[in-house]
């Protein structure tokens, strides 16, 4: 899929812009804090209604302003599609084909995007919170019904963990509405667990083949699900849940002293493998690097082989970060590929032999200004 | 600059209405203050009548002049099922639907320890003496919303419930009446093929 417009409206620093993209690499150049990653987060919050930088929406609108609009157009297989939305102190409001759609999670999937940020790189090193929001992500975006047992599964083990610390107080005594509250947290945990398996297999497999290239066939990259319950092959989510359920069950007390939820999807973590090693613990810091960069361009193809299209490739001061051989392997991965938000203060001299046509926009002070070629 | 004091009251007063914010409350005052004589009269009234001359039901929990209410008191009605709610406002569309001519139970809240409401903050109690009390009832009918908060308050009566040897049954979710398949989001399927009822 291609965004070929993006108009915005008080979004950050940018009181109206109106710009057309092009289907292949654009380059947003410019100094610090002239609005390059905030145009990349317009494009990730049009595809996923909510931000990678903040979780308060209100960040979002431009200060002073009261309102903050986004509208883009999507060219994908089945035609282009107008996405709109809006933010206010009352909400927000999402438009497909200015229809305005009744929950958010129908609204998601319209448009895909993968950011790869420097952050990106901790994917491997990194706490598990942040490869469980990495799967939960990605695997939202792919699939209705994950970003919905997700959503569903936050909130009740909101309402457990607060139950939980209740009977901690001795505020509350009643153990029959933990045990529902536990049956229901199973439930949507097993959905979780058991579909986090299934993409990675699928991830893993992408991820490989990328990986042998990079590494040059010396390297074999593997994945492991780590979690509390036993996955069998193929796994099923009753099994799943009845496990959960005897996890709960069986640590009732031991529970209700923490205050909190000891067993579920919440609890697991991703490792990455290399020739069975460990990359976390045992691999150098450019293996971990290249496996973070792998997987996320096995993204790409897991992207292409859940729904049919290619996502958006947003970059935001990655290259700096990468040597040249893996800038090169980057650029050459993506390119004729997926169309591409590339940022960055200059362009080296590698990216600049490499990309082909790129189509450069220089930003200061939140406008852009297209480079016409020479 | 402050306010008058009798509208800061007045805008205080409609900010305690749920939904409403300050902005809201200070655009209703004002439209107060502009409006005839004897409709603000009108509108004290009522509050106040509202207030005064209703009860909830001792045996249902529903909103009633008279206490027990209509519907508990009307002896042609089937003793044998109650229909539990959330709000009150719910039996009203169940009543206005014609087709049910169980009895009710409103439980005012769902489970929800995120809001600090257990099962003694709604009235659940008064469901169960009330079963306790009456062997005639066969069927519990749950037709509280379907939040996750909804979903667990049906739960947990079809726990407290069921061992009775009283049949516990939950109101199918998925498409509304008349919904379109074509515009129905995917979830909404799923929840109604999960749903399905053999025919
Ligand atoms: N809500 C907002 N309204 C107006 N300006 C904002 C808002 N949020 C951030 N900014 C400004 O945006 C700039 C940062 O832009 P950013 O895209 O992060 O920079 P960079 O080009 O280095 O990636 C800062 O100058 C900051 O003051
Ligand atoms: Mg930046
Ligand atoms: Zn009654």
């Amino acid at each position: 899929m291609i965004l070929s417009e993006l108009k915005l409206h008080n979004f950050r620093n940018y009181e109206d812009l109106s710009v057309d993209f092009s289907p292949g690499v654009n380059v947003l150049i410019g100094e610090n804090a002239q609005g390059k990653t905030n145009l990349l987060e317009a494009v990730y919050v049009l595809a996923l209604t909510r931000s990678h930088r903040t979780a308060n929406d209100r960040e979002l609108i431009k200060w002073q302003a009261h309102e903050a609009a986004l509208t883009g157009r999507v060219e994908k297989q089945g035609g282009s599609v107008p996405l709109e939305l809006i933010f206010s102190s009352k909400g927000k409001k999402a438009k497909v084909n200015h229809l305005e759609q009744a929950r958010l999670s129908q609204y998601v999937g319209q448009l895909n995007v993968i950011l790869f940020a420097p952050e990106d790189l901790y994917l491997v090193k990194g706490a598990p919170a942040l490869r469980r929001h990495f799967m939960d992500q990605e695997f939202g975006q792919m699939s209705n019904k994950y970003l919905y047992n997700s959503g569903q599964f936050r909130t009740i083990l909101k309402q457990r963990n607060q139950y939980l610390k209740q009977l901690q107080f001795k505020q509350q005594h009643d153990r029959v509405l933990l045990q529902v509250l536990s049956d229901q947290l199973a439930a949507y945990g097993a959905e979780i667990i058991v579909a986090r398996a299934a993409f990675l297999k699928k991830l893993e497999k992408w991820a490989q083949t990328i990986h042998e290239t990079v590494a040059q066939h010396k390297e074999e990259l593997t994945f492991h699900y780590v979690t509390q319950v036993k996955l069998d092959e193929p796994s099923s989510v009753e099994a799943v849940y009845q496990q959960l359920l005897d996890l709960y069950l069986n640590n009732e007390t031991k529970e209700i002293e923490q205050g909190s939820t000891q067993y579920g999807p919440q609890r697991d973590d991703l490792r990455f493998l290399i020739n069975q090693k460990n990359v976390q613990t045992y691999g150098s810091q450019g293996q971990q690097r290249t496996t973070a960069l792998s997987v996320k361009l096995a993204e790409i193809d897991l992207m292409r082989e859940q729904t049919g299209e290619y996502p958006i490739l947003l970059l935001d001061d990655v290259l700096s970060e990468l040597d040249d051989a893996r800038q090169t392997h980057l650029l050459t991965a993506i390119q004729n590929k997926v169309q591409t938000f590339l940022t960055t203060t200059s362009l080296s001299g590698i990216a600049q032999q490499l990309i082909q046509t790129p189509t450069i926009f220089n930003i200061s002070h939140g406008t852009l200004t297209k480079e016409e070629p020479q | 600059m402050q306010y008058p004091e009798p509208i800061a009251q007045l805008i205080e007063s409609y900010m305690k209405l749920p939904g409403i914010g300050s902005k809201t409350a200070t655009r209703l005052a004002f439209y107060t203050i502009s409006m005839e004589n004897d409709d603000v009269t009108n509108f004290a009234k009522a509050l106040i009548a509202a207030k005064r001359d209703l009860h909830f039901c001792s045996i249902c929990g529903n909103i009633t002049e008279e206490d027990p209410c209509i519907i508990c008191k009307d002896q042609s009605r089937d003793q044998s099922t109650i229909l539990v709610v959330e709000e009150s406002k719910d039996i009203m569309s169940m009543e206005k639907m014609k087709e049910y001519h169980g009895l009710y139970h409103v439980l005012h809240g769902v489970l929800s320890p995120i809001e600090g409401t257990g099962p003694e903050d709604i009235n659940i109690a008064a469901l169960l003496t009330r079963l306790q009390q009456h062997d005639n009832v066969k069927e519990v009918i749950v037709a509280t919303n379907a939040s996750s908060e909804g979903e667990a308050t049906a739960m947990y009566l079809s726990r407290l419930i069921k061992p009775a040897g009283i049949k516990v049954t939950r109101l199918a979710h998925g498409l509304s009446v008349g919904a379109d398949i074509d515009y129905a989001d995917e979830m909404t399927l799923f929840k109604a093929v999960e749903g399905r009822t053999e025919i």
